[in-house]
């Protein structure tokens, strides 16, 4: 995953369930489809969570990535 | 799943806010929920019912740090708060229940703006929950 490929970030760092879901699906919102949402995320519920929102959403987790507690999930709008 | 309902009788602080956190995961995602509070929790749905919500029993203490770790997380951490967020959404519905509302003292003139109403048990179990995807009691 490279910057130039990424639409928009989601910074939810610090904050926990329900939020990161809560805004995660506001921002998908204001993507077109096939644009690149970027969610940072300490909440290591978002582990299961994001997966599972796009197996059920449509949407495509392209890749994901963890380094030093901070996760970085990059999902393509449906 | 399109649509939830949640039956909360529960009115501690820190035991509302699990329905509540429930609900705006489902209401983001666009699932339809409609609420029914009923016992102590009806008070929830007046301003000075949700203010004087606490911590209770042996985590009595703790009321002020478990709102600051609510706040912490991004939610927040005053129920009216809350409330009113969750109703932004446009997913959500709160009813009161209406032998809640009588035996606890909350009737049409102190219900919050974001309650849609009082009503009648069989109407919410057999119009909403019996016809919702998905039903939890807390």
């Amino acid at each position: 995953m490279t910057d130039s490929t990424i639409t928009s970030t989601l910074d939810t760092t610090g904050k926990c369930c329900p939020m990161p879901m809560v805004e995660t699906n506001r921002a998908i919102r204001a993507l077109r489809s096939g644009e690149v949402l970027e969610i940072v995320a300490t909440d290591p519920g978002t582990r299961t969570d994001i997966p599972s929102w796009c197996a059920r959403t449509g949407h495509r987790l392209l890749s994901m990535a963890e380094s030093d507690g901070t996760l970085r999930y990059y999902v393509q709008k449906a | 799943m399109k649509s939830m309902t949640i039956v909360i009788r529960d009115d501690a602080y820190d035991k509302i806010l699990t329905p509540l956190a429930f609900t705006y995961l489902a209401a983001a995602e666009g699932t339809h929920v409609d609420i029914l509070f009923v016992n102590w929790a009806v008070r929830a749905l007046t301003e000075d019912g949700a203010r004087a919500l606490k911590v209770e029993g042996r985590h009595a203490d703790q009321d002020a740090w478990v709102r600051e770790r609510v706040a912490a997380a991004g939610l927040p951490n005053d129920i009216n708060a809350l409330l009113k967020a969750l109703k932004e959404t446009g997913n959500v519905n709160f009813y009161a229940c209406s032998l809640a509302a009588a035996i606890f003292n909350v009737s049409e003139h102190n219900l919050i703006p974001e309650a849609s109403g009082i009503v009648g048990a069989a109407w919410f179990l057999n119009e909403k929950a019996a016809k919702a995807d998905h039903c939890q009691y807390f």
